[in-house]
């Protein structure tokens, strides 16, 4: 590290209580790299609650009269928490409010149903552009998170990446007969897509789902086209499981699948990689796109159940490729450079 | 139940609030719920920003977390306890106690020295007055808290006493030759009156500070005065310990030397104690009163140098006698049946 130590670092972000999350991780990971390298830094996770909208006005001036002087450097990461004044702001931008921007009208979002969303929509997006230039830089998550600010801002911020939690310790080991997909059960992260790809392939593919089930309802609508498409011996089903699990079905799938719609950021991709594992992804996944190589290190496949279904079969019955391609892809993750101490170049005043 | 634990704190700061919350959530956790601390960032100065951040804490909503009821919220500190829920429960630490018992005091009172005091005082008390009656049920952490709150607020709460984090470890030992006081280094502890009172003494007292200073200035304070008054050699600032490290110190030493102002409760007090030795307190000590009785477990002085001395000369005088107080005041602690058990069926019920 060339960068002076000891700063008093204060990273703000939101959290809905009792939900674990990446964003949690994320936040986690960014303080114990500020530690490691001498500084004291701790996190302000300010309550969230999106519904009903104008609820969302209020904790909005609730972060704007919030505050931490005391702290050499204040790190914003998710709204409303990045609206919080600090002399020395930089913001690291996770994603905005996304109901407020790609998911307004769109199915999986619910501002817009609200006789109230419009005007809620337009005032948050009124803060994003007058307040989030208050920062001393702008940083985001991805490049797909800059893309989207650039888009309905008109803000540029570098993206920056980082690692994923558990990226110290995760490693490769000899295939076998599953693909992996661990994601917080949501419909975000679609998988009731995979459910509906996996009842159109010509082999037998088997796919094992990992994660907490927070969304109330979705987990079981998962379970009930399961159910509905006969594919009980070919799904496994795990729920919340430990980094020590997780690590281990890396290593022993044969591939990741992961077909998020327009992620942020996703750590999956990165995990897949570091496991030397080919990633199966979609056109409209978002971030995996930055990182995943259509034949080359996975497959970009089209996000509907019979082109993700080819995918599937395709990865299942070439295993050379399939492991060819995950090679490729632990080395593109090397290429990257992606390292906590980078970061803290960037971040650090 | 889903419990949320609110309290507040100045960012970079760790002291018995902070260790007590996070106790709080292990005991709502191991008594078979679901618990999780929300810390808000709180600055007191300018005071203008307390107004500010007491209606950031108006703003929030933590009745929900994704669709499901936060069946409870217990509340410890100004002003996190004013965040609105059905089923509040303030468990009162204290209440801004520069706004009430020490507004006029000559080193800890502060809104006094600024034009907007009189204004934010009032602003503090009104809030106080309208809003703590919002909560299902008040408890505070000590006879001394429920005194002062139903002095200046007309509002009755029961005393709920906890016990020190790791109580079972604390062990008594063979008196070494030194007085202990762990703490914070800052003005209302008085770590600068005992500092005068070993000027004054005229057997060799010596003395081990434990705790890290709120700022420099505060031990250079500390430390001018050490030198002024000759006191090499019979003073040692340990800075921050590890609890093992505290521990170990309790356990050697001949008595613990505790004469905060008007303390709330005082984790250091029950330490003692469980450490089987005498505390040397004040008169206007607060908290510690409820536990020390004079010349059983220890002794009560004046809040003079003088009368520090002549108690500190008399601890180190008569050893024997020290050992017994030490004796007599961890089978106080026995008697006094504080648990967590009994903290939490009464902060649930």
């Amino acid at each position: 590290m060339s960068k002076p130590r000891g700063f008093k670092v204060l990273i703000a972000t939101t959290r809905v209580p009792f939900i674990d999350g990446g964003a949690e991780l994320h936040a986690e990971g960014l303080q114990r790299a500020l530690r490691e390298a001498g500084n004291r830094a701790e996190i302000l996770f300010i309550p969230f609650k999106w519904y009903p909208p104008e609820r969302i006005l209020d904790q909005m001036l609730a972060c704007r009269l919030l505050g931490g002087r005391e702290a050499d450097c204040l790190i914003g990461l998710k709204f409303p928490a990045y609206l919080m004044p600090h002399p020395r702001k930089v913001v690291w931008l996770l994603h905005q409010h996304r109901q407020a921007y790609e998911l307004w009208q769109h199915p999986m979002g619910d501002m817009h149903a609200y006789t109230n969303g419009a005007a809620v929509r337009q005032a948050i997006q009124y803060a994003d552009r007058e307040l989030l230039p208050q920062a001393r830089r702008l940083f985001a998550n991805s490049r797909n998170v800059a893309a989207r600010l650039r888009t309905y801002c008109g803000l540029e911020a570098e993206p920056l990446y980082h690692p994923p939690p558990d990226a110290r310790n995760l490693h490769s080991g000899a295939a076998e007969d599953f693909l992996y997909f661990p994601s917080r059960i949501n419909p975000l992260k679609r998988q009731h897509l995979a459910m509906e790809a996996l009842a159109q392939t010509r082999t037998n593919v088997r796919v094992c789902f990992s994660g907490p089930g927070v969304e109330p309802g979705y987990d079981q609508t998962c379970l009930a086209l399961a159910r509905k498409l006969k594919l009980q011996n070919r799904v496994e089903w795990l729920g919340s499981v430990s980094f020590e699990t997780k690590r281990d079905l890396y290593a022993r799938s044969l591939g990741v699948l992961y077909p998020p719609l327009d992620e942020d950021y996703g750590y999956v991709t990165l995990e897949a990689m570091l496991a030397a594992k080919p990633v199966i992804t979609c056109e409209d996944s978002g971030g995996p796109l930055e990182f995943v190589l259509d034949r080359q290190t996975g497959l970009i496949s089209a996000p509907t159940p019979e082109a993700l279904a080819a995918a599937m079969d395709e990865l299942w019955e070439n295993r050379t490729a399939a492991r060819e391609w995950g090679a490729a892809g632990r080395d593109r993750y090397s290429s990257l450079h992606i390292g906590w101490d980078h970061v803290l170049e960037k971040l650090l005043p | 139940m889903k419990v949320l634990i609110a309290t507040s704190g100045a960012p970079f700061i760790r002291g018995g609030a902070e260790i007590l919350a996070e106790s709080l959530c292990d005991a709502v956790n191991a008594a078979g719920h679901e618990a999780e601390i929300v810390t808000l960032p709180f600055e007191s100065w300018p005071p203008s920003r307390i107004p500010e951040q007491m209606l950031a804490c108006r703003l929030l909503d933590v009745t929900e977390s994704c669709g499901q009821t936060i069946d409870r919220v217990i509340a410890l500190k100004f002003p996190a306890y004013l965040i609105p829920h059905p089923y509040k429960v303030i468990w009162m630490l204290h209440q801004h106690r520069t706004a009430y018992e020490l507004w006029d005091h000559p080193v800890a009172g502060d809104l006094i020295q600024h034009p907007d005091g009189p204004m934010v005082r009032e602003a503090i008390r009104q809030a106080d007055r309208t809003l703590l009656p919002e909560a299902k049920a008040i408890y505070t952490l000590s006879r001394n808290v429920s005194g002062r709150l139903g002095r200046f607020t007309g509002i009755e709460a029961e005393p709920l006493y906890n016990p020190p984090a790791h109580a079972a470890l604390y062990h008594p030992g063979p008196a070494g030759d030194y007085l202990f006081f762990p703490s914070r280094i800052t003005p209302v502890k008085r770590q600068w009156l005992v500092i005068r009172a070993l000027g004054l003494c005229r057997e060799p007292v010596e003395v081990y500070f434990a705790g890290e200073a709120d700022n420099p200035a505060q031990q250079a304070e500390c430390t001018r005065a050490e030198r002024e008054l000759n006191l090499t050699g019979r003073v040692t600032w340990l800075g921050l310990v590890s609890e093992e490290q505290k521990r170990e110190h309790y356990a050697h030493s001949l008595g613990v030397v505790f004469p905060p102002l008007d303390e709330d409760y005082g984790y250091v007090t029950l330490e003692a104690m469980l450490s089987s030795k005498p505390v040397i307190t004040c008169a206007d000590s607060g908290g510690p009163l409820e536990f020390v009785v004079h010349n059983e477990t220890g002794l009560i002085a004046d809040p003079s140098s003088e009368s520090l001395a002549t108690a500190m000369d008399a601890l180190w005088a008569d050893r024997r006698h020290a050992a017994t107080m030490g004796e007599v005041g961890r089978q106080r602690y026995q008697d006094l049946k504080i648990s967590w058990n009994n903290v939490v069926e009464k902060l649930l019920c």
